[in-house]
């Protein structure tokens, strides 16, 4: 297990670098390096709500309000002539201080309510910004200043985003913290009576996801050079970040990486060919998902690759499940003898 | 003897229904303590309590003098008590080997990191004799493997107090067998042990001391002999039960 952890690590290094090396290989090309930043960023934030949404399973459809306020932190703290770089730590820094206020009562709800709850959050916020128009602009937005880095710099912005966001999923993936995370999502009441301190644990991961995406929208405001409540503060961006988790698969550190591509490549397309039709479009592969491969397309490869292997190296060695069965064979004379003794209480 | 759990005039009230009313018990330290009674008696209600799962209406907690009334059920377990459920909750989707890491993990051990954690949970396998399950998923488990792996997560914890929700029912005569050995092993460890249970000859083999609880009131507490011998519990409950098996 550590050893295919080891090896995971490996190629993500491996990409980064590769990614890192595209404006150099392919130099020039302004499409690439825009699809890549506002890919990137797309990665950062999936892998950020899946460290709440994935390992604790608490889903919100509500992460544009972090987006949001980082996004408009850096526009104001740019405004007042601040350099950007060092406004995105600050974005999220905000956007954590405000998922505390939000998490610490909101986190108490299990399931539905908890996602319910969370797009009140959500749109509550864009509603608010929507009418703060002294400091948000309001309805007609933030124009900031023109004078920007290169898009080259954006490109190496975006990726340090991406990058961080995946070594953070990654280092509590295998951490003490992640598998606290993993038990209180399994079963919270028996998490919490091994001694898993659940609410604190819950809000930790709602914080970090949230300064990861806080950061993201401080980066996007910087990049579009205008920031808007309904752009950043929208619902479809959050809708976004959960429909990138769940394509690429739930819980997995590398799954939104994959379901973010796919994901933006898809709007990409969509929103040019047929503008009216993407959302159609989306609602159907959240159907085909949940109902054929609920582990997204993570769940999907480590089906493949076990199926492979099960091929190739026969199938006691590589495959768990009949080696379960045959472990589980002695079960029905158990059972046999049990019903002699069976105490109904 | 030192006494490792206090239970202070007990009441608990769901609405009109009393499940506990007035319980005092001191539970000593090192003992095999047997909490039986009628189903709807409280024992589990009294068990939540102890664990902070569940605040009683009135009364104290103590464990080892502090007061725990209140305190939320992950600090409890810190403290080391640490309770085993009724109905079995392993994590259905983790090894058997990562459910008792959890309990390492966390618990009253403090903060293991992942490998002294790992270790100690595979110590604790070879205990309880899963060693062989552990890689298996905790949901392929048979059901007295999966008693035996909530008690493996619970003594990862390295609790001072075990409480055990009928950890024997629904096993076969061998498995109960194996799993009263286990407890007596449990024991040898120095850890006080209360346990709930169904399975009479189990309970007055094991215990020191047997606690009866009756519409939530005590009504014997004494050594198994004793208590089988009490008219108010056979009247209330044993007469009934030994007849019948």
């Amino acid at each position: 297990m550590r050893s295919s952890l080891r090896l995971e690590l490996v190629a993500a290094l491996a990409v980064g670098l590769l990614l890192a090396a595209v404006p150099m290989l392919i130099p020039g090309n302004i499409t690439l390096l825009n699809l890549g930043i506002l890919t990137f960023l797309y990665v950062a934030q999936g892998v950020a709500w899946n460290i709440l949404g994935g390992f604790a399973g608490y889903v919100s459809f509500g992460y544009a309000a972090f987006f949001g306020l980082g996004a408009y932190t850096t526009a104001l703290l740019w405004l007042a002539g601040w350099s950007p770089v060092l406004t995105y730590p600050i974005g999220g820094l905000v956007a954590a201080a405000f998922s505390l206020l939000v998490g610490a009562p909101t986190l108490r709800l299990v399931g539905p309510y908890f996602s319910i709850a969370t797009i009140g959050v959500g749109e509550a916020m864009r509603i608010l910004m929507l009418n703060l128009d002294k400091i948000t602009g309001g309805a007609s937005g933030l124009n900031l200043p023109t004078v920007v880095p290169s898009k080259t710099w954006f490109y190496f912005v975006a990726l340090i985003c991406a990058a961080t966001s995946y070594a953070v999923a990654a280092w509590i993936r295998t951490s003490r913290f992640g598998l606290g995370l993993t038990a209180l999502r399994l079963d919270l009441e028996a998490a919490e009576s091994l001694g898993v301190r659940t609410t604190l644990f819950k809000n930790l991961a709602h914080i970090v996801s949230a300064a990861l995406v806080g950061a993201c929208g401080g980066v996007y405001a910087t990049y579009l050079q205008y920031v808007h409540p309904d752009t950043v503060f929208s619902f479809t961006l959050s809708i976004s970040l959960v429909l990138i988790a769940l394509i690429g698969g739930l819980g997995t550190v590398w799954g939104p990486v994959l379901g973010a591509v796919v994901f933006f490549v898809v709007q990409d397309y969509l929103q040019t060919s047929y503008p009216t039709f993407h959302l159609l479009v989306y609602g159907l592969l959240l159907l085909v998902i949940i109902l054929f491969e609920p582990g997204g397309m993570a769940g999907l490869a480590g089906r493949l690759v076990a199926r492979r292997r099960g091929a190739s190296a026969g199938p006691p060695a590589a495959d768990p499940a009949p080696h379960a069965e045959h472990e589980r064979a002695p079960m029905p004379r158990a059972d046999a003898e049990r019903p002699g003794t069976e105490r109904t209480t | 003897m030192t006494t490792a759990l206090t239970l202070d005039r007990i009441t608990k009230r769901f609405g009109g229904l009393a499940a506990l009313q007035e319980v005092t018990v001191q539970i000593a330290s090192g003992d095999i303590t047997g909490l039986i009674g009628p189903n709807g008696a409280g024992k589990t209600t009294l068990f939540s309590i102890i664990a902070g799962k569940t605040r009683p209406t009135v009364g104290r907690v103590l464990c080892f003098g502090h007061d725990v009334t209140g305190w939320s059920a992950h600090a409890v377990c810190r403290l080391g008590v640490c309770t085993t459920h009724q109905v079995v909750r392993p994590f259905g989707d983790l090894t058997v080997l990562e459910n008792v890491r959890v309990g390492a993990s966390f618990g009253a051990s403090g903060r293991l990191g992942g490998r002294t954690a790992e270790e100690e949970a595979g110590e604790i396998l070879t205990f309880v004799g899963l060693a062989h399950r552990r890689d298996s998923l905790a949901s392929a488990l048979t059901l007295a493997q999966r008693k035996r792996l909530e008690i493996a997560r619970a003594l990862a914890t390295r609790p001072a107090v075990l409480l055990l929700d009928e950890v024997l029912a629904g096993l076969t005569p061998a498995e109960i067998q194996q799993a009263v050995e286990l407890v007596r092993q449990i024991r040898a460890r120095g850890i006080t042990i209360v346990m709930i249970e169904h399975v009479m000859r189990a309970v007055m083999d094991l215990s020191d001391r047997v606690l009866v609880l009756n519409y939530g009131r005590l009504i014997a507490d004494g050594s198994p002999a004793v208590v089988a011998n009490s008219p108010q519990v056979i009247e209330a409950y044993l007469g009934e039960k030994i007849s019948e098996s």
